[in-house]
């Protein structure tokens, strides 16, 4: 027993045993801390939060086919989910059609296959869009988010109330290893399209959620975080102030953001509360827009996949449950509970309502919605929220300097980032200083139990090209070579794409042969990852 | 409505000491106009002899311990042997499903598990013996 | 985004009104070296050790004991190996109700609800392979029983001095109250033989815990955080206030190795301050009432376990969540030994499945969340400042009402207590059924038909059969003269006001069985009915 050794939080701010009154001495609570609602939102982006209305319990999902989907997002609306989330599969991400030959029929392992209209309109056959909002982790470009409002349109919902969100996220983009992308400058370029489109014509749609969730899967931790996530929404305003469109308070007002909640409890917590109150300071000071609505920090978070074993997989149940607490605990709006088999394959139905159920006992029987921010005033937590705020300003300036995310990115700057934080992850894990209960310590030499085990349907993928064959035959041929003929004039030009790509979504273009006008105009661009 | 009140005798034939359960569903039975015959603690003769005494419609057994098919036979049996075996048994608490069979062919005529709604309860109560 | 109206009232469990948002103002009376403080200094609010997890982590300590010693032996040691730091014995029903396996009142009871211990051989094979030299155990033992001079005299077998073994008696009063249990002496005998323990301890075995007042077990019951901790305080009050009539140990050596067990229940924050007013409070009571000043005395040392009626039949492995949030409760809140319950509580007595993912429920926090970092995170938090204070004032109050009873004692003779513990039950039942408490997968988003099936435990049928053989065996090989002599010892000191616990011993190293020892209990104090009526 001896408290000599010192003690770090998992981003390595240096932890004292103990924080006084003396800790938080300098705090002005109405300037630093303040009420929840207002400014700086330290507390909370709204004035009543969960007392007023819980979290959205949201679920990335989609697997095998569109009609599947569908299917499966019944059954989540049913066991209680308020809003839907669409994890596209590999070819939607890789901007290629189900029948296109490279994919090789590789299709609705990970997530759902979006390649035409007809799919976006079978995946929600049936759902109450006008009511329950869905976020699209769409692409590059907003292109599955087109055929979202075009098929919203199809069912009279008009387009100035839809609700709901497009990622639009360069810095989640940017991470995994994909191919057929376009550099990160034509990435900025639809992404600020998108959003100019919004702000007149889609106002209450929330047209970009900064995500850094794969990011800190990478292994950076919650300083990296923050410093990436905010480093990109200052990238996208530049570009936005820059090109002098659109009025600024309009285009930041939608702004949402996605990060990911990992293990140290209150280290994510604090990482919250700081990122609203960086937020609000970078958008009043930093761009003067005066209107607090502009200025607050909406955030989805979801469980830390990389946190989750495939070893014991129970134990992520547990895992998952501090982890969607501290999401509450930080005044998330939205909040994604992983299943607990995520190091294993895709969630079982079983997995699947676990993590429902881990959000409704969270919300409903632990009582702590009944007050906002339970945590302020705590010398621990506000000493931490402070100094999380302070290292990450100083890794957002890192970015600053050498010209902002999107140079950040292709410069290698950020990859090697994202490579040295894996890489450190490991070691750490092998001399034990990180701990994985039952994989680098107390590890069994056999399993206790078995868990369920999702399989893809090796048939579907099939299904899903017949349909899309079917579905190019039967279009207009030449109304659709008209319309991406213009789109493609229009990216020349430098024009807002987004009304021409939704024009090319009407004549039925397929989302490979909108993201080929996007890479014969930008060529495609290999991540800089190498060791 | 005149008719003679629905008389249940609730016991826990077991030794264990949880009397949360039993004092809930006695209480939802008052409520819905039932009379009520606390037993408490009562050895499976002296379920017997007091259904019999009262002259109840249905015997309630509470059991959290895994004991139950043992107990509940004998309790069976006592009241065969007093010529009660008309009366309704019902048991409550920690019963595995794979059980519910074999209790049933026992002689159990409902079987509820923890978390089961008072409401369920009383309905299914009302339903048999009406 | 729309919100919803922030007119209505919210409560925290208990009943506290919660205020939407807690600031400054709230905790602007809070002088923070008197109420609040260093944790390990007096008034210990923020924890009774100045490192807490820094310097020690909690001990993970499971109830655990089923079927035979044997059984109850290789389970023990898996626990071991999984990475538990202490042991708990949960004894069969045999030990709480004082009868033997063969009597017939209890045969068909035997084995089902955990470990048969008959014997200093039987607490021996429990043991065997165990390192009790360094892995403390609490003894849920019937009180004047068996279970606490056989692990003595196993200790000293194994060459362990009575003044070092270290371990806890449960021997409480208040949790004894919450169960409806057969052939039990009356309060005031209870009394007698707790306190007993108490005095000896205290001049013989200062290392062990001769009492871990235990509000779980009345918590179960449905009684409030608030009733919890005041049931609790007013057992304290009656334990020393018996000593002080006594008057053989000096008070400071009395309440020296007391212990707590708790329960943590679902309101986070409302559990969290729980501990912390409780600390308070007992340090007040030490100090303030009865005038001890050595801080150490002080000391609310707490074990907690989740709280059992929170975890459901339907849909088990939301207990998961539920146990999880719990232990989440109890490390913030700073307990010294945590219990987490098998997800499959409701269900059955715990799979193995079930034993592991309990362990690593403790295991995940204390290692991967970091909450152990630094000493009582949530200090200053306007909130839970706030409701500390809001617990601890409601607690004095009900503290108040049980003294106006005469006392716990008087109080549970009566049939007050249990006229408490059955309006909770019946109020919770009606907010269950209205919907004003929301209990997920069973009256709120309830599922038709059961989504997975959970493997099941069954304890072993032939054990009983094989206790019972072991238990006329052992009455033929012991020295019978030798027992009837100290039994018959024993039913002299128990009518005299001599302390019994010595001839306890002699009796149950002559290898008198459980049933012989609670004989004498009742001749003399006359059987008691709990007072619960239907």
């Amino acid at each position: 027993m001896g408290d000599s050794q010192q003690v770090f939080s998992a981003s390595g701010i240096p932890i004292q045993d103990l924080y006084t009154p003396e800790d938080i001495k300098d705090i002005d609570y109405d300037r630093d801390i303040g009420r929840a609602g207002q400014p700086p939102f330290t507390r909370g982006v709204y004035p009543t939060m969960y007392r007023g209305r819980l979290w959205t319990i949201r679920r990335l999902s989609g697997f095998n086919t569109p009609e599947e989907t569908n299917k499966l997002y019944h059954e989540e609306y049913e066991l209680g989910q308020t809003g839907f989330s669409v994890a596209p599969d590999i070819s939607t991400v890789a901007g290629m059609d189900a029948d296109d030959p490279r994919i090789a029929a590789d299709i609705g392992h990970a997530g759902v296959p979006m390649s035409s209209l007809a799919d976006v309109e079978a995946t929600f056959d049936g759902l109450p869009i006008e009511k329950v909002s869905t976020y699209l982790a769409d692409r590059c470009g907003a292109v599955n988010t087109a055929m979202y409002f075009v098929m919203a349109q199809n069912r009279g919902i008009d387009l100035q109330e839809i609700r709901g969100t497009t990622a639009n996220d360069m810095l989640a983009w940017s991470v995994p290893s994909l191919v057929n992308q376009p550099p990160p400058e034509a990435y900025l370029r639809y992404a600020v399209d998108f959003m100019e489109w919004c702000a007149e014509h889609a106002p209450r749609w929330n047209p970009v959620s900064f995500d850094s969730y794969n990011a800190r899967d990478c292994g950076l931790n919650a300083v990296q975080e923050l410093g990436m996530l905010l480093a990109t929404a200052i990238e996208y305003i530049e570009t936005a102030r820059k090109r002098g469109r659109v009025p600024l308070d309009r285009f930041v007002r939608r702004i949402s953001f996605n990060t990911g909640v990992h293990n140290d409890f209150f280290e994510e917590i604090a990482k919250l509360r700081a990122a609203r109150r960086m937020w609000y300071k970078i958008i009043r000071q930093r761009y003067g827009i005066e209107d607090p609505r502009c200025a607050l920090f909406r955030v989805h978070v979801q469980s830390s996949g990389s946190t989750h074993t495939t070893q014991e997989p129970l134990n992520n149940v547990m895992r998952i449950a501090f982890q969607v607490l501290a999401g509450a605990l930080g005044g998330a709006q939205s909040i994604h509970a992983n299943g607990y088999d995520e190091g294993i394959c895709l969630p079982t139905d079983e997995a699947m309502l676990l993590s429902i159920r881990t959000e409704q006992i969270a919300a409903l029987e632990s009582n702590v919605t009944n007050t906002i921010d339970p945590l302020g005033g705590s010398y621990y937590v506000e000493s931490l929220t402070n100094q999380m705020e302070e290292r990450a300003w100083q890794y957002v300036q890192q970015i600053e300097d050498m010209g902002g995310m999107a140079k950040a990115l292709s410069s290698g700057w950020a990859y090697k980032e994202y490579s040295d934080a894996t890489i450190e992850h490991e070691r750490r894990l092998g001399t034990g200083e990180t701990t994985v209960v039952g994989v680098n310590k107390f590890r069994l030499e056999k399993e206790v139990y078995e868990v369920p085990i999702f399989r893809w349907d090796p048939q579907a993928p099939y299904r899903q090209i017949e349909k899309l064959k079917k579905y190019k035959q039967q279009r207009d041929q030449s109304k659709l070579a008209g319309a991406l003929g213009k789109l493609e004039a229009v990216t020349q030009e430098g024009g807002n794409v987004f009304p021409h790509v939704m024009e090319a979504v009407r004549c039925q273009a397929t989302l490979g042969e909108i993201s080929d006008v996007q890479l014969k105009a930008y060529g495609t661009w290999r991540r800089p990852f190498g060791v | 409505m005149d008719e003679k009140k629905i008389k249940i005798l609730m016991a826990k034939p077991g030794l264990e000491g949880h009397w949360r359960g039993i004092i809930a569903v006695s209480a939802a039975f008052r409520d819905a106009g039932f009379e009520v015959v606390y037993g408490g603690h009562m050895r499976p003769p002296e379920i017997g002899a007091t259904a019999s005494q009262e002259d109840v419609d249905i015997v309630g057994l509470s059991i959290l311990s895994s004991n139950y098919t043992r107990l509940v036979s004998e309790t069976i049996k006592e009241l065969k042997d007093r010529g009660k075996g008309d009366v309704m048994v019902l048991l409550g608490g920690i019963i595995y499903e794979e059980d519910f069979p074999a209790l049933k062919d026992m002689g159990v005529a409902g079987v509820f598990v923890t978390g089961t709604p008072m409401e369920d309860i009383v309905e299914f109560v009302r339903k048999a013996t009406s | 985004m729309t919100t919803g109206s922030n007119d209505e009232q919210v409560f925290s469990a208990s009943g506290i009104p919660i205020r939407d948002l807690y600031t400054p103002e709230d905790v602007k009376d809070i002088d923070y070296d008197k109420d609040i403080g260093l944790p390990g200094e007096p008034p210990f609010t923020r924890g009774v050790y100045r490192s807490m997890y820094r310097g020690q982590l909690w001990t993970i300590r499971r109830l655990t004991g089923y079927s035979t010693p044997e059984d109850t032996n290789k389970r023990y040691r898996e626990e071991y190996e999984t990475g538990q730091t202490g042991f708990s014995i949960a004894p069969d029903i045999s030990t709480p109700v004082g009868m033997d396996p063969d009597d017939p009142r209890v045969s068909a009871d035997v084995g089902h609800s955990g470990v048969p211990i008959y014997s200093v051989e039987d607490m021996d094979t429990v043991f065997d392979g165990l390192p009790i030299e360094r892995c403390a155990t609490f003894l849920a033992d019937r009180v004047g029983g068996l279970l606490t001079p056989a692990y003595f005299l196993m200790a000293e077998k194994r060459g362990i001095p009575l003044d070092q073994v270290r371990g806890t008696t449960a021997n409480c009063l208040c949790t004894w109250s919450s169960m409806d249990l057969g052939n039990q002496p009356p309060p005031n005998a209870y009394l007698r033989y707790a306190v007993d323990l108490i005095e000896w301890c205290a001049q013989h075995a200062p290392r062990w815990y001769p009492v871990s007042f235990n509000s779980y077990n009345p918590r179960d019951n449905g009684i409030s955080a608030v009733q919890e901790i005041g049931m609790l305080m007013a057992t304290v009050i009656q334990y020393v206030d018996e000593q002080k009539r006594r008057g053989r140990v000096p008070l400071e050596k009395f309440v020296k190795r007391f212990a707590f067990n708790m329960a943590v229940n679902n309101d986070f924050f409302e559990e969290i301050a729980k501990l912390r007013a409780a600390r308070r409070m007992l340090l007040k009571i030490i100090r303030d009432r009865y005038g001890i000043q050595d801080p150490s005395c002080g000391q609310l040392r707490v074990h907690v376990q989740s709280s059992g009626s929170t975890h459901t039949h339907q849909e088990p492995l939301n207990n998961l969540i539920r146990i999880a949030y719990q232990v989440m409760a109890g490390v913030l809140g700073g307990a010294q030994s945590i219990h987490a319950n098998g997800y499959d509580e409701a269900v059955c007595l715990p799979t193995e499945q079930a034993m592991l993912l309990a362990i690593r429920t403790e295991q995940i926090i204390a290692l991967e969340t970091n909450v152990t970092n630094t000493v009582d995170p949530l200090g200053g938090s306007y909130y839970v400042e706030s409701l500390t204070n809001e617990l601890e004032e409601r607690a004095w109050d009900y503290v108040k009402k049980i003294e106006d009873q005469g006392g716990m004692v008087q109080a549970i003779l009566s049939g007050w207590i249990h006229r408490e513990y059955k309006s909770a039950i019946i109020e919770y039942e009606h907010k269950l059924a209205a919907g004003d408490v929301t209990v997920v997968g069973v009256n709120k988003f309830r599922l038709d038909k059961k989504p997975y099936e959970v493997p099941i435990f069954r304890p072993d049928p032939k054990s009983t059969d094989m206790l019972i053989q072991r238990i006329k065996r052992l009455r033929e090989q012991r020295d019978n003269a030798r027992v009837a002599a100290a039994l018959k010892r024993l039913e002299e000191v128990t009518r005299s006001d001599e302390n019994t616990f010595p001839a306890i011993m002699e009796a149950v190293k002559a290898h008198a069985t459980p049933g012989e020892l609670g004989k004498i209990q009742l001749e003399a104090y006359g059987p008691w009915t709990y007072p619960i009526s239907g």
